[in-house]
C-alpha cells in the first residue's frame, strides 16, 4: 500500500507534540495533570501521541525536496500521567497512519482502515463505519467503529462494534505547520492504541501484561 | 450533558422520534451517547458534546437544533432567532469592566418586587429530570435559562447590595491577593490576583467569582425582593483556570471555558427577565448593557468540489444547500462559491472544512464508500532504523532470547519528569540492562513452567544518556553477564526470518508459584513416550500444568524415559503435599501398568 515507517523521539518539543497539531497553548491537555513535563527543559513534554511524527516526517521530506504524496505508519511509544490499572498504562504503543497526496479522500480513510482489520483479524469479515468526532489536528474528524465477524473473533468481539480508534482528515493548519501547501494536497491520518488494538485481537485481559516482561505472557505469541 | 426528551419536544410542532432513534440521530450525525435513562415519563439522553461544539450544543437548544437538521424537522421557534430587545434602559444600575480583556460583556437587568417561592410544576419537572434540585422559583428560572440555551445567568439580591441614591453598581475586577468569598456552597473560597470576581462597587465587596460562582451574601433567599440579575461573558481561558484553582467546577465555568458568544448574553438576559416576571411577578425597572466590543459577524464560503474531493463521493450544490438549510445557515451560492453567513453561536465554523464537515455529517458518513487507496507512486521507502531494530530481533530470536518491554523510567537519570503522578522512579532511564536484569530475576522462577532450559531476554527501547535519546538493544540471559548497544554497535552476522506469530487467542495464567517434580522410568521397548506421557498427565490430573519429556535411552529390550511435570494452582500456592499427593497417583498408575520407577 505504500506505507513506509517513521519515528520520531519519545522526548518531544511542545511544538511538535500540541502547537503544530494545533493545539491551542491554553488547551486543558496541555495541563500539568495529563502530561509529563521534564524537570530543567521547559516547553518538552513525554510525547502524549505519535502524531507529533506526522509533522517531523513531512518536514524532513519537504527540506529534502521531497513533496508529497507521503504514506507513512508509525508505532510508538506514548505517554499519559495517570495511575495504571487494568485498561490504562502510564506508558503504552499508539500507531499512527498518515497519507498525503493531491486527492487522498475520508473514502479513502475507510478504504485503508477497513483493509487494515481484515489483514489483522484474517478470514474474518470487518465493516467499519465512523461517527463525527473532533480532535484539532483533524477536520472532519472521525471516531472510527469497527464490527468483526467470523469464527476465530474472541467472543468478546464478535459481532458488536467497537470504538477502535480516532481519525479524520488532517487539518490544514498540520500541513501548513509541515510545510505543505494544503491548497495542493490533504490527507488522513488515523491513530489508535496498540495495546488495546492487541487485546482485543487476542483477548488479553489486563493492558499492563504488555509491559510486564512477563513470559508467561511474552512467550504465548 | 443531560438532555430531556420532553424539553426538546416543546422545540417542535412534530412528535419527536424514540428516544432509541434519537440516540441514533446524534451518535451518527453528532455526538456520541454516553447513556440513557427513564425519569419518570420522560427520557435523558446523556449527550457528550464535542470540545468544538461547547460553544453552542451544551443546551436543549444546542440539541434541538442539530436534530431539526439530522431529522430534517423544522423547529417550532427558535429563541436565538430574534435580536432580543433590552429596554428600557435603566441607570439605577452601572456596571464598571476594569478587565476588558477577560470580561468581554455584562448585562444586568433589574427587577423590584418579585416573589420568591416554589416554582411551578413543568419547571421543578424540567430541572430535576436533568438531575438538577429545585431550589426557588428565581434560582430554577436562572438554571432553566442555562440548561435551555447555554448562557450562565446569575441573580443577585438587590437587599443585600449597597444602595447609594437609590443606585447599585458593579465592577468587574481582579481579585485582591488573599481576597476571601464565601460561595453559594457556603465555602469559604480565598482568592488570587489571577481570579476574576464580580464585586459592589459602594462596598468594595467581591459578590461573585467570575462566570464560576456567586457569593452567598447577596444569594437569593425567601425574604428577597428586589433583585439584578446578570448575563456576562467571562474570558474562557481565566474561568477555567479559576475554576481549577479553587477546585469548584460548575455547569456556568464549564460552558464558559468552552468558549459561548459575547451576543449570547442578551438573549439570556431578555429570557430571564421574562421569565421571571411570568413565574415570580415583579416590575422591571430596565436593563443595562456594558458591551465595548461588540462581535462581528463574519462568513466562510466553499465549494462542492472541494467537499467532493475531501469526502471522496460526490456532493452536489443541492445537497449542499440542503445541509446548509437544515442547519439554519443561510448562505447564496454564487459562481461555484457557497458564501455562509455563520449563526453568531457557531465559533466552530472557521474555515471551509469546517463547513465540509457540516455537510458531510448531514448527509451521513455511511454514505461514504471504503475506497482503497490510489497506487503509490513512488518507490516505498525503507527506514534503515526499523530495519536494523527487525534485524537484530530475528537475530535475537534465533538465539532463543524472547523480546520484552520494561519501564523507561527509573530511580536514577539525567532526565527527570516533573509531576509524575505516582511519583515513583521519576527519571528517565539510561539503560535497558538495569530493568532487563529484574525482569530476568522475575522469569527465572517460572523457567520448568515455560518449558525453558534457559531464560534469555532481549529488549529495543529508548534510553536518555549523555544528553541525548537513542535507541539501544540490550540482551541477558542466565547464563551471561548481559549486553547493551546502540543498534549500530551491534551486527548479527546471519539472520533467519521468522514467521510472524499464529497464536489466535491469548490464554490467561495462573500468578501463584509452582512446583517441579522429575519422573524416569523403564518401560518396555515397543511402549511410546507419548503412552506414557498421556498415562502420566491423566493420573496427575488438574494441577498438572505442563509436563515435558527431557530424557530417553534403550538398554536391552528396555525402554528409559523422563519426564519434568510442572504444577500449578489457579486459585493457591500449592503446597509439597499437594504435589507429592499428585505423584503418588502417578507412581500408582504407571505400577498398575507395570511399568518400573527408576
Amino acid at each position: 500500500m505504500g506505507f513506509t515507517f517513521a519515528e520520531g523521539p519519545l522526548l518531544e518539543s511542545e511544538w511538535y507534540n500540541f502547537d503544530s497539531l494545533n493545539v491551542p497553548k491554553d488547551h486543558p491537555a496541555r495541563d500539568m495533570q495529563d502530561t509529563f513535563f521534564i524537570k530543567d527543559l521547559p516547553e518538552h513534554v513525554l510525547r502524549t501521541q505519535t502524531s507529533p511524527v506526522q509533522v517531523r516526517y513531512m518536514e524532513a521530506q519537504i527540506k529534502a525536496g521531497n513533496p508529497p504524496p507521503y504514506r507513512i505508519i508509525v508505532p510508538g511509544k506514548v505517554f499519559r500521567n495517570e495511575a495504571t490499572d487494568m485498561t490504562h498504562e502510564a506508558e503504552f504503543f499508539q500507531l499512527e497512519g498518515l497519507a498525503v497526496g493531491e486527492t487522498i479522500s475520508l473514502a479513502n480513510l475507510k478504504g485503508t482502515i477497513d483493509r487494515f482489520y481484515t489483514e489483522l483479524f484474517k478470514g474474518a469479515d470487518v465493516e467499519v463505519r465512523f461517527r463525527p468526532s473532533f480532535f484539532p489536528f483533524v477536520e472532519p474528524g472521525v471516531e472510527v467503529d469497527a464490527r468483526i465477524n467470523g469464527d476465530n473473533v474472541p467472543e468478546k468481539l464478535r459481532g458488536k462494534w467497537i470504538e477502535m480508534m480516532g481519525a479524520g482528515m488532517v487539518h490544514k493548519n498540520v500541513l501548513k505547520n509541515a510545510g505543505v501547501d494544503p491548497t495542493k494536497y490533504q490527507g488522513f491520518a488515523f491513530g489508535m492504541g496498540l495495546d488495546r488494538l492487541a487485546m482485543l485481537r487476542w483477548g488479553i485481559d489486563d493492558i499492563r501484561l504488555m509491559h510486564s516482561a512477563d513470559l508467561r505472557f511474552v512467550n504465548q505469541f | 450533558m443531560k438532555i430531556s426528551r420532553t424539553w426538546l419536544q416543546k422545540y417542535f410542532d412534530a412528535e419527536l422520534p424514540s428516544a432509541g432513534k434519537l440516540v441514533e440521530a446524534l451518535t451518527f450525525h453528532a455526538f456520541e451517547i454516553e447513556g440513557t435513562e427513564k425519569v419518570g415519563d420522560d427520557d435523558v439522553l446523556d449527550v457528550k458534546v464535542t470540545p468544538n461544539r461547547g460553544h453552542d450544543a451544551l443546551s436543549h437548544r444546542g440539541i434541538a437544533k442539530e436534530l431539526s437538521a439530522i431529522l430534517n424537522v423544522p423547529l417550532s421557534s427558535d429563541p436565538l432567532k430574534e435580536t432580543p430587545n433590552l429596554s428600557p434602559a435603566t441607570d439605577a444600575v452601572s456596571v464598571a469592566i476594569q478587565e476588558p480583556d477577560l470580561c468581554y460583556r455584562f448585562t444586568a437587568g433589574y427587577i423590584k418586587g418579585v416573589k420568591v417561592g416554589p416554582s411551578p410544576d413543568w419547571l421543578k419537572e424540567r430541572l430535576e429530570a436533568i438531575g438538577q434540585r429545585s431550589i426557588n422559583n428565581i434560582v430554577d428560572a436562572t438554571n432553566f435559562v442555562m440548561f435551555n440555551i447555554g448562557q450562565p445567568v446569575h441573580a443577585f439580591d438587590a437587599g443585600h447590595l449597597e444602595e447609594r441614591d437609590g443606585k447599585y453598581a458593579f465592577e468587574v475586577r481582579k481579585a485582591t491577593a488573599g481576597e476571601v468569598l464565601v460561595a453559594l456552597d457556603d465555602k469559604e473560597y480565598k482568592l488570587s490576583e489571577s481570579n476574576l470576581v464580580v464585586a459592589d462597587k459602594h462596598s468594595g465587596n467581591a459578590v461573585g467569582i467570575a462566570g464560576v460562582k456567586g457569593g452567598k451574601p447577596a444569594g437569593i433567599s425567601e425574604t428577597t425582593k428586589d433583585i439584578i440579575v446578570e448575563c456576562a461573558n467571562f474570558n474562557g481561558v481565566s474561568v477555567r483556570k479559576t475554576a481549577r484553582a479553587l477546585n469548584l467546577a460548575t455547569d456556568a465555568s464549564q460552558r464558559f471555558q468552552q468558549v459561548i458568544s459575547s451576543e449570547l448574553a442578551a438573549y439570556g438576559q431578555r429570557a430571564i427577565v421574562d421569565l421571571i416576571l411570568k413565574i415570580a411577578g415583579g416590575e422591571l425597572v430596565g436593563f443595562v448593557d456594558v458591551y465595548p466590543k461588540p462581535v462581528q459577524p463574519w462568513n466562510v464560503s466553499f465549494t462542492v468540489d472541494h467537499a467532493s474531493k475531501l469526502l471522496g463521493i460526490p456532493v452536489s450544490v443541492d445537497d449542499a444547500q440542503d445541509a446548509l438549510t437544515r442547519l439554519g445557515i443561510t448562505h447564496i451560492y454564487q459562481g461555484d462559491i457557497l458564501i455562509c453567513d455563520i449563526p453568531f453561536e457557531r465559533l466552530d465554523l472557521q474555515n471551509p472544512e469546517d463547513m465540509i464537515e457540516e455537510v458531510g455529517r448531514i448527509i451521513g458518513y455511511e454514505k461514504i464508500p471504503a475506497t482503497e487507496l490510489p497506487p503509490f507512486e513512488k518507490p516505498v521507502e525503507r527506514n534503515e532504523n526499523f530495519a536494523k531494530a527487525e534485524t537484530i530481533r530475528e537475530h535475537l530470536l534465533d538465539k532463543e532470547y524472547s523480546e520484552v518491554y520494561t519501564s523507561v523510567f527509573a530511580d536514577n537519570g539525567e532526565v527527570m519528569v516533573l509531576n509524575k503522578v505516582d511519583s515513583v522512579r521519576p527519571y528517565m532511564r539510561t539503560n535497558i540492562l538495569d530493568g532487563l536484569k529484574e525482569a530476568l530475576k522475575k522469569n527465572i522462577p517460572n523457567k520448568d513452567l515455560l518449558g525453558l532450559k534457559e531464560v534469555k531476554l532481549f529488549e529495543i527501547g529508548t534510553v536518555w544518556k549523555n544528553g541525548k535519546e537513542e535507541v539501544h538493544v540490550a540482551s541477558v540471559g542466565e547464563k551471561s553477564k548481559g549486553e547493551e548497544g546502540t543498534l549500530t554497535d551491534i551486527k548479527p552476522e546471519d539472520t533467519i526470518l521468522f514467521p510472524t506469530s499464529t497464536t489466535e487467542r491469548y490464554q490467561s495464567f495462573s500468578r501463584y508459584p509452582s512446583i517441579t517434580r522429575d519422573i524416569a522410568l523403564w518401560v518396555p521397548s515397543d511402549t511410546s513416550a507419548e503412552d506414557v506421557k498421556k498415562t502420566i498427565a491423566q493420573a496427575a490430573d488438574t494441577l498438572l500444568t505442563r509436563i515435558d519429556q527431557f530424557d530417553e535411552f534403550k538398554k536391552g529390550d528396555k525402554q528409559s524415559y523422563a519426564f519434568r511435570l510442572v504444577f500449578q494452582s489457579s486459585e493457591k500456592t500449592l503446597t509439597d503435599d499437594e504435589a507429592n499427593s499428585a505423584m503418588n497417583s502417578v507412581y500408582a498408575a504407571v505400577k498398575a501398568k507395570g511399568w518400573e520407577v527408576r
